[in-house]
């Protein structure tokens, strides 16, 4: 009941997302083959002082286009697409999960029903999860097709490992946002706190020394480019003893943050 | 067997304590009337049955199970009316109906029609284009329908208008008929007296002793509400208690109010009102520190 209610709230929003994604994504690969020209005359990026736009540049610049090619891929796919619009859904979607059932005076009406605040909890979250990772694995999925029009190719595996990726990533930005809506009781509270917070990590990934401690070191282009070019094999992804194992990081923070919604939401006041 | 048992029931939020030690019980089937001023705990007692609100100390029994523990049983048994109108707004009358009574396994869907019938609502229409009304009837055709064993109304007359009143005082009447137990609490006292089969007055977060409401009735019954021609001196054994913004005239009399008002010369009496019992009076006889006017 919740979850089919749910789903038909946030419907229209989750479609819209689908088409910004794949309307970011249609341009960014049709126009590879001049912004490649481009990069092959001008030397600027590649001469940069900052160093991870540095490196950007030559990992886009390279004079192995399919190479240079993928990295593009790595970094409008994932760096942007993840960071800006992934972020913004999850965010859009979890201020209001219980926040706007405060406002609207049917928190109440909700506790009130037959079922408990756990299954409300879970059966609110799956829909929005579901909306926030789908596009991301629609979207790259469409990637390889739109990359043929322009006589390239993207390996499907390490596509789908990127956006696996960026799938937990945004999930973990749900669920923290799922987490400070059931703690507040107004939606622009939460929307406040997430962008405070967001703004405050892209801040951090802007300074030089301090960009390692940023939020967005795990999903640049730093993170994505070794994982498409096939330089970061999956159980790396995963393995959080004998490598990084960022994805996982990624889902532990999302099972905690889950959790300490469900705490919050035990023991909700009216 | 009751349906309802509360023994020292104490709760709290941060330092203000909301009810203290409050006993109650009802019995299954029986139609109690809860009243008291904003604030005295009414919501707060209905929350606690239903497990929304938690108890600092004290035993709660619904339908044989510990709001505490088992509060999800007791959902599945009991319906809830909110004292503030929950209704999506987002969704239509119908959807929204859809919804509420998805969660119960049986409806009640003779009752459902009789309601709908009566209330007329736009069920094809968006929640948010409905009027306060509207909006209280559609809650309670969420919350009466489904055939539950108790059934917990916070302000069900609110925002219904006298005809609305009436009507649903037939349908709860004809729900306690079927064997349901209702709490309900309610600021129309008379209505709530013509209802219930018991009433309780709570103020405070405590109930207040049946024989102090019995003497505050019995003082207010002795008031006369009249007016009267310019000039005209009042009897011995009634003394003005106030006067009205609107020129009534509030007599206590010292015993019969009946007999008292026969010894005025009656082309003097434009009007007169015996034995009315009005809330807000009673709460200032009642409720500690409001002005109470003169002795009893």
């Amino acid at each position: 009941m919740i979850a089919g209610k749910t789903w038909r709230e946030i419907r229209v929003m989750a479609l819209v997302y689908l088409l910004i994604l794949e309307l970011l994504a249609i341009p960014v690969i049709l126009l590879w083959p001049d912004i490649y020209a481009d990069l092959q005359r001008s030397t600027l990026l590649r001469n940069m002082g900052i160093d991870w736009l540095k490196r950007i540049g030559e990992g886009v610049g390279n004079r192995d286009s399919d190479l240079a090619y993928t990295n593009w891929s790595a970094v409008m796919l994932f760096f942007r697409s993840t960071n800006l619009v992934g972020i913004a859904a999850a965010v859009l979607l979890g201020t209001g999960l219980f926040a706007r059932e405060r406002e609207a005076s049917t928190f109440e009406f909700l506790l009130a029903r037959p079922v408990s605040r756990g299954s409300i909890l879970w059966q609110k979250s799956w829909p929005c999860a579901l909306a926030v990772t789908l596009p991301i694995f629609l979207v790259n999925a469409s990637a390889p097709f739109w990359s043929r029009q322009i006589g390239y190719d993207l390996p499907q595996w390490e596509l789908f490992l990127a956006s696996l990726h960026a799938a937990v990533y945004v999930l973990c930005f749900l669920a923290f946002t799922t987490w400070l809506s059931v703690l507040s009781r107004v939606q622009a509270h939460v929307a406040f706190w997430v962008g405070g917070i967001t703004v405050l990590q892209i801040g951090i990934y802007l300074t030089q020394r301090l960009r390692p401690y940023s939020l967005f070191r795990l999903a640049d282009f730093e993170w994505y480019g070794p994982v498409l070019t096939g330089n970061t094999p999956a159980w790396q992804m995963f393995d959080p003893i004998r490598s990084h194992g960022y994805t996982t990081w990624l889902l532990l923070a999302t099972a905690l943050f889950y959790a300490l919604a469900h705490r919050a939401l035990r023991r909700a006041e009216l | 067997m009751n349906a309802l048992a509360v023994a020292g029931l104490d709760v709290a939020f941060g330092p203000r304590a909301v009810l203290r030690g409050l006993d109650l019980t009802v019995a299954r089937g029986e139609l109690l009337g809860l009243v008291g001023p904003n604030g005295a705990g009414k919501s707060t007692l209905l929350r606690a049955f239903v497990g929304l609100v938690p108890r600092r100390a004290g035993a709660v029994d619904v339908l044989g199970l510990d709001p505490a523990r088992q509060s999800l049983a007791i959902r599945r048994r009991c319906c809830y009316l909110p004292g503030e109108t929950g209704v999506y707004q987002q969704m239509t009358g119908a959807a929204f109906l859809a919804f509420a009574h998805g969660f119960y396994p049986a409806l009640q869907r003779a009752l459902q029609e009789r309601l709908l019938a009566q209330f007329q609502l736009p069920l094809r229409q968006r929640v948010r284009t409905y009027s306060a009304g509207m909006k209280q009837k559609l809650a309670l055709v969420a919350t009466l329908v489904p055939d539950v064993d108790l059934y917990l109304l916070d302000e069900p007359d609110r925002a219904l208008d006298a005809s609305v009143r009436f009507f649903l005082r037939d349908v709860l009447l004809d729900l306690r008929g079927a064997g349901k137990t209702i709490v309900l609490s309610s600021h129309h006292l008379s209505e709530i007296e013509s209802l219930a089969d018991r009433m309780e007055f709570l103020a405070g977060g405590a109930l207040v002793a049946p024989d102090r409401i019995a003497a505050a009735r019995a003082r207010l019954r002795r008031r006369v509400r009249l007016h009267l021609a310019p000039g005209t001196a009042l009897p011995p054994g009634g003394r003005e208690f106030a006067r009205e913004p609107d020129g009534t005239l509030v007599v206590e009399t010292d015993a019969d109010p009946l007999g008292w008002l026969a010894a005025l010369p009656a082309e003097r009496v434009r009007s007169a009102e015996v034995g009315t019992v009005r809330l807000e009076e009673l709460y200032q006889l009642l409720l500690p520190g409001q002005p109470a006017g003169g002795a009893p």
